[in-house]
């Protein structure tokens, strides 16, 4: 992963790149400059999960899915049992992602979790344990997403390679039978 | 890929071409099949776009055998019917659906229904854990749809609840109130799943979740009135209504001989948040 944006092309989603980032950058700059103006915890904590709880559905629900082409979730099938399902878009529609978003996506994504990491860490380090509660729980939506969607992104390429070999093999076979035909 | 770079050498050529673009543009079998719109849902609509190509149209049609239909009827929040063809959606303003063309499956709906899929989703989960429905005897189905949303509002309005009703000390109140519920719905979870019950561990904490809807009726009655004797009443009748929810869910996933041992820590659990109501003051 480069740490420069692709050149060469915009945004193709700007309003839900926009979304994407504000809710995130939204609950960090509020944990950290709300010490300044507010005494009280509960409303620091209240805001801060909210839009942590906010950012984590929309970049589950929209911005996964636009920016990238990839949704997970849980389902509990028939027999009771929990099963994580991986969503993709068809190999065309995801050759046809816009490279910025896609790098925008997840630069952030792992970037706020870096953040929230460093600053529980902070609270930890000064024995604050409320603010660590409001940290554990931003880090877990956070790292939640992450997981999602790697984990989509690894079965998406699987479905790729399986794809991609499968369509070598139906080829090198009908290249086969026509060299046999012309033969 | 397009016809008009290669130059066909013969016609056999030429069907190889044709081939590989048919598997490309139509691959229902190496793309996992998109979301199914309605099972586990019975109760909710899925109105994506238009038209769905062949693949996709049977598994919509499992819902109606799903036994969870049958709490359409009872689940008015949602739709009225079974969604057998998908509804075609509003256009509304939204901010997606473009570019990703043909698979009109979750993942090119427009942001506006899956907002309202999701608090429907809320509303019909609060419905079938709270109030009495033909699901009780099933509980592994009935919370199927699990999410986590509704517990997250309701643990929260309990703890901004109390911690308005407190004079002093609020931020504390709040931080122990929301500690207290998080960690009992993980600790009565983990309980559950120590003494060999079969429970999936986010579906138990939804339920937990979702059985505190009483106790922040109750919460929110003694916040606005301060008599002790109407505190003690709501709670005592609130704590019975939340256990009465709670009970079916946690007593069919263990053993029956082990059944009070899972039950007993929801029921302490609820009387400790029924202890906090009454005396903060």
């Amino acid at each position: 992963m480069d740490l420069n944006p692709p050149a060469g092309e915009n945004y193709a989603h700007p309003v839900v790149c926009f979304f994407h980032v504000i809710f995130k950058a939204a609950a960090l700059a509020f944990y950290i400059l709300s010490a300044l103006f507010f005494d009280s915890f509960v409303i620091i904590f209240v805001v801060t999960v909210l839009l942590a709880a906010l950012d984590f559905w929309v970049v589950k629900n929209v911005s996964g899915r636009i920016l990238v082409g990839l949704r997970w979730w849980n389902e509990i099938n028939e027999e009771g049992e929990s099963v994580w399902k991986f969503e993709c878009l068809d190999q065309e529609s995801l050759a046809r992602i816009n490279k910025k978003d896609s790098w925008l996506f997840w630069w952030t994504l792992y970037l706020t979790a870096v953040l929230w990491l460093f600053l529980g860490i902070f609270s930890l380090v000064r024995f604050q344990a409320d603010y660590l509660l409001v940290v554990g729980v931003c880090l877990t939506l956070s790292i939640a997403n992450i997981v999602g969607f790697t984990k989509c992104r690894k079965d998406a390429k699987k479905q790729l390679q399986a794809f991609a070999t499968e369509t070598l093999a139906s080829r090198f076979s009908s290249t086969v039978q026509s060299a046999f035909t012309v033969v | 890929m397009s016809h008009s770079d290669t130059i066909p050498l013969h016609s056999t050529s030429q069907s190889d071409i044709d081939e590989i673009e048919n598997l490309i543009n139509s691959n229902p079998s190496s793309v996992l099949p998109a979301r199914p719109p309605s099972p586990p849902r019975a109760s909710i609509p899925i109105s994506s776009a238009p038209i769905p190509p062949p693949a996709f149209i049977p598994s919509n049609l499992p819902a109606p055998t799903n036994p969870k239909t049958a709490p359409v009827p009872s689940v008015s929040s949602a739709a009225p019917k079974p969604p057998l063809p998908p509804r075609p959606s509003g256009p509304g303003g939204n901010i997606s659906a473009s570019g990703f063309g043909s698979p009109p499956n979750t993942l090119t709906e427009p942001v506006w229904d899956t907002v309202k899929r999701d608090l429907s989703r809320i509303v019909s989960n609060l419905k079938l854990v709270v109030f009495p429905n033909p699901f009780r005897e099933d509980p592994g189905k009935a919370l199927r749809d699990w999410d986590l949303w509704g517990p997250f509002f309701f643990i929260v309005f309990l703890g901004l609840t109390l911690s308005w009703s407190a004079s002093v000390k609020k931020s504390e109140v709040f931080a122990v109130a929301f500690a207290l519920l998080a960690a009992g719905a993980v600790i009565l979870t983990l309980n559950v799943l120590l003494l060999g019950g079969h429970i999936i561990f986010f579906q138990s904490l939804s339920l937990l979740g979702y059985c505190l809807f009483p106790l922040d009726i109750g919460a929110l009655i003694c916040m606005l009135k301060d008599n002790v004797l109407v505190k003690v009443v709501v709670v005592a009748v609130t704590l019975a209504w939340s256990s009465w929810a709670a009970y079916p869910f946690m007593s069919s996933a263990v053993n029956p001989r082990r059944k009070a041992l899972a039950l007993y820590p929801v029921l302490l659990m609820y009387v400790s948040v029924g202890f906090l109501i009454i005396a903060i003051d």
